[in-house]
Parts: structure tokens; sequence; C-alpha cells
């Protein structure tokens, strides 16, 4: 234990010593800024346009039931979120093991009374923490308008937790992906592009059988987080970012053994 | 040359003559890469408290056995202990029982010196007392103070290599591994780190991974030579280096009358 706190505190000072990290949550904080009060902007337009009645086939006060604060603001700023977590995500992540590979101080590191369970644990609990850095940094206005509207705070945990569970399952492909590489810029093209191709397989449906293509959306990130927008905490959307991660964990394990026989 | 002992010892922390160190055998030990053969059939065994020079060209395999013997890589076959215990499959014991400083420094540029000095001893098991009590130890035997709080990646390559030594040394390991550690050094430099090793030269086991044969014969009382990953020659540092023509064990093709094998008859 002492050595996995040991390793955790270094991994923690070296992303909090890292321009990259500040940078990130920097980049995070800003956008999810500028797209939650344009999508807010967007639909108070709806609403005056709807409550004044100058769209012509509704009664006064009528309200048609998708212009809500959920659908118009949360699903697409989390569908947004989802894509800026993409690309921000893998660039703290490819660091992880890459890096350590190409400064030779994997060596050092498995040389010391740390188990590769150990480091892996370590690592992958260090990207989770970033995970919730980036998520904090975001969740200021999306926090207080929730609050005030009166949408409530099961609905915000729900939306932060489908943001955080997709973090997670993010930042687990891109330390399996480091974990595998050479090099942090093959890490981080290779999470881009693993991340991109399962955010959602439903449009291999068209080509593929009922049965594969039931399995290929049953594999891709988008129907898993989709929901947590909604306010719907679902344990089958969990245990899928769960499960993922799990798979990215044995697969950075097994890349410490392959080091030993390659 | 005199080729090693064997003794039944095989742990021993404390042997013989109040020497401490740990015990390293191995047998046969061969490492492939592929079709290259980088440590070919190579049966050793170093004694407790002993300082053992690894000599070889670029190439020969030196860096491939220190890192079979750290349990970095599995040998393709063969056996290997140290104290008894096997790297492949207690690497855990054996990691307990050594400091291993490598051949270029393994350092992590944005952390200060103690940091990285804490995080190896609490890699290691320390903690409280005893990790602050080791830290201040190395930093005070490797002249570090006055670069402790600076970030690693702004010392230069001699301070860099200290510190490396430095970590090694934290634990007070009974075996102790470094690789090329005046590599890149200025003479100043190199005298220094030669005077750190010359002390640690009893305390516990040394395998001193070098090419440079002056600092062989200042330091090791036995040596190994490898070429092309096949031990060529075993035996006293006088006697294998002394004759004056010990260059052409590095790379003279036909090797085979050179070849002194280890046998279990003979001291070290």
């Amino acid at each position: 234990m002492t050595a996995l706190l040991a390793l955790l505190r270094k991994e923690l000072s070296i992303l909090l010593r890292s321009p990259v990290t500040y940078l990130t949550l920097t980049f995070v904080g800003t956008v999810t800024a500028l797209l939650f009060f344009d999508y807010l902007r967007h639909y108070n337009q709806l609403l005056f346009l709807y409550t004044s009645n100058s769209m012509g086939s509704f009664e006064l006060g009528t309200i048609p039931e998708y212009i809500n604060l959920s659908d118009q603001v949360f699903v697409p700023l989390l569908e947004q979120l989802a894509l800026t977590f993409i690309a921000v995500i893998p660039l703290v992540t490819m660091r992880s093991f890459a890096e350590e590979r190409a400064r030779g101080t994997d060596e050092l590191l498995l040389t010391t009374e740390l188990t590769p369970e150990k480091i892996v644990i370590a690592k992958f609990l260090t990207a989770y923490v970033f995970v919730s850095l980036v998520l904090f940094t975001s969740i200021l206005y999306p926090a207080a308008s929730m609050l005030r509207t009166g949408i409530g705070l099961q609905h915000l945990l729900s939306v932060y937790l489908g943001l955080w569970v997709l973090g997670i399952g993010l930042a687990s492909i891109g330390l399996a992906c480091s974990a595998f590489a050479n090099n942090q810029l093959i890490a981080a093209i290779s999470a881009y592009a693993i991340a991109l191709i399962i955010f959602d397989l439903s449009w291999v449906q068209t080509f593929a059988s009922e049965s594969v293509g039931y399995a290929l959306i049953a594999m891709s990130l988008h129907p898993h987080f989709v929901d947590f927008a909604e306010g719907l905490i679902i344990a089958q959307h969990l245990a899928y970012f769960v499960g993922l991660a799990a798979v990215c964990a044995a697969l950075s394990r097994l890349s410490l053994d392959l080091i030993r026989v390659k | 040359m005199s080729s090693s002992s064997a003794s039944d010892t095989s742990s021993s922390e404390t042997v013989g003559a109040g020497l401490r160190g740990a015990r390293v055998t191995s047998t046969q030990l061969t490492r492939r890469f592929g079709k290259y053969l980088a440590v070919d059939h190579i049966d050793l065994d170093i004694q407790p408290g002993e300082t053992l020079g690894l000599l070889g060209a670029n190439g020969a395999g030196k860096t491939t056995f220190i890192r079979l013997v750290t349990g970095y890589l599995l040998p393709t076959s063969g056996e290997l202990s140290i104290d008894g215990f096997s790297p492949v499959s207690q690497p855990q014991e054996v990691h307990r029982r050594l400091g291993y400083a490598a051949e270029t420094s393994r350092v992590y540029p944005e952390l200060p010196v103690e940091s990285f000095l804490r995080f190896i001893g609490g890699s290691r098991g320390m903690r409280g007392h005893e990790l602050k009590d080791a830290v201040l130890r190395v930093m005070a035997r490797f002249e570090l103070e006055e670069v402790f709080r600076r970030p690693m990646g702004h010392l230069s390559k001699g301070y860099q290599q200290r510190v490396s030594l430095a970590q090694a040394f934290l634990t007070d390991p009974p075996l102790l591994i470094v690789d090329e550690p005046t590599s890149g050094l200025d003479p100043y430099q190199q005298a220094e780190v030669r005077d750190v090793l010359e002390q640690a030269k009893g305390e516990r086991t040394i395998l001193l991974c070098t090419h440079d044969l002056s600092e062989a014969r200042a330091l090791a009382t036995r040596v190994a030579i490898l070429r092309r990953g096949k031990l060529v020659a075993l035996g006293p540092t006088d006697e294998v280096l002394g004759d004056g023509d010990s260059l052409r064990l590095f790379h003279e093709e036909d090797i085979e009358d050179d070849i002194e094998e280890p046998s279990a008859e003979g001291s070290a």
C-alpha cells in the first residue's frame, strides 16, 4: 500500500506540474461556458417565440413538450462535451505509459517493489482524477442554471455522472493505447481513432445483420451516456463503462508483461 | 584467471568475514531477441560482498544480462537466482534486495530531487521517519543538499547521475547494480562517482557494468568479459586485465582458447 500511495503521489505531482493539464482545463472550461450559454440563448429564444405566440400555430402560452431545458440545453451540451472530451483526454493520457517508456523510467518502476498491478492502478486513478478536474471546471454554469431553474440536484448528478463515466471510458482507452505505444503521438492518435470509431457504431447496422448490429450498438459509447442527460441513471450503462475501464486496465497490465518477453 | 566459486549458501545478507550482500547465480542463462542471441548460456556466480565488473564492448550483452538480473526482462532459458529468489517467479523478493542505477539517468524532469527520492523510497516500502532519514542520508552522501528542491530536468548530467546513484542506495540494498555509472561525466565527476562506489565496496554485492577498463581495475574484485552474449573471461581483475592485452578479449574473433569456464571450484 505504501508503494502504491507513493506512486499515486508521484503521478498526481507530475500531472499537476504539467502545463498541458492547465491548458486542457482552461480549454474545457471555456468551451463548456461558450456552448452552455449558446444553447441557453437558443432555448430562451424558443421560449420567447412560443410564449409570445409568434409561431402562430400554438395557443398563447403553450410550449411544445420538446422545448425543455433538458432537451434543448443539457442533451446537446452533453453530446458536445463528449466530443470535447474525445479531443482533450488523450492529450493527457498519452503521456502516462508511453512517456515512462521513452524516458526509460518504466525500468525504474519495474525494479522497485511496485507490482505491475499497482502501476496500472496508480496510472488509471490519476487519469480519473484528471477527468474529475475537467468535470469540475465545466460544472459551474450548468450547475447554477439547473439548480435555479428547478430541474434539480438529481438531474444534475445524472448529467455529470454521465459525463464522468464517459470521461473514465475515454481515459481508459487513452491509457491502454499509451501502454502499447512507444511514443506519445502514436498513443494519442490511436486513442482518437478508437474513441471516434466506437463513439457511435449504429450506422453499421445498415450493412450488418441484426445480431451484429445489436452487438455493435451495445459496444458504442453514445447510446450508453445519452440517457444520463435525460436524468436517467441506468445500471446497464454504468456496467458498460466499468467493463470498458476493466478491459483497458487488463490490456495495460498485459503490456507491462509484454515488455519482459519482447 | 580463476573461476567463480560456488557455495551452498543461498541466502546471505551477512556472510563469511563480515561481508554483507546478496548472492547472484546464473546457470546457462540465455536471452534471445528474435534471432539475435543477446545473452548466450552464461554461468556466473557472484559471491556476497563481491564487486564484479561486467565488461564488454557495446552490444556485448551487458545491459541485457543486468536486465535479466533485475527481472525487467525474462530469460529465454536458463536459471537465475538472487539470494535463492528467482527474478522470474519472485520479482518482489528480488526487488527488495536490489538497488539499480541504470545506464542513463532515469529521472522525472518535472520532479524536484527530494520528491523523486521520496517517491523511490516510498515505492520500496519506506515511510515516515525511516523514509525521511534515508533521503537525508543519501542526499548528504551524494552532496545533493544544494539542489534538493530543484527539478531534475534543470540539473547537470553529473548531478542527475548522482541522483540516480542516490536512489539506488536509498534502501541500503544488499545487491547494487550500476550500469555505466560514469558514462558521459567529466573527469571530476567520474572521480566522485568512483569514490562513492569505492566506499560501497565490501558493504554489499556490486555488479558494475562498464566498458571502461580503468574503472573496472579500480573498483572490481573480479571481472567477467562478455562478447556477443558469451562469457569469454572470468576471474580476478588483476589476472584478467593485468597483461596489458586485455582489449583483445573484447574483439578477437577466435575466442575459444580464452574462454574460462566458471566452475564450482576456486575462490572469488
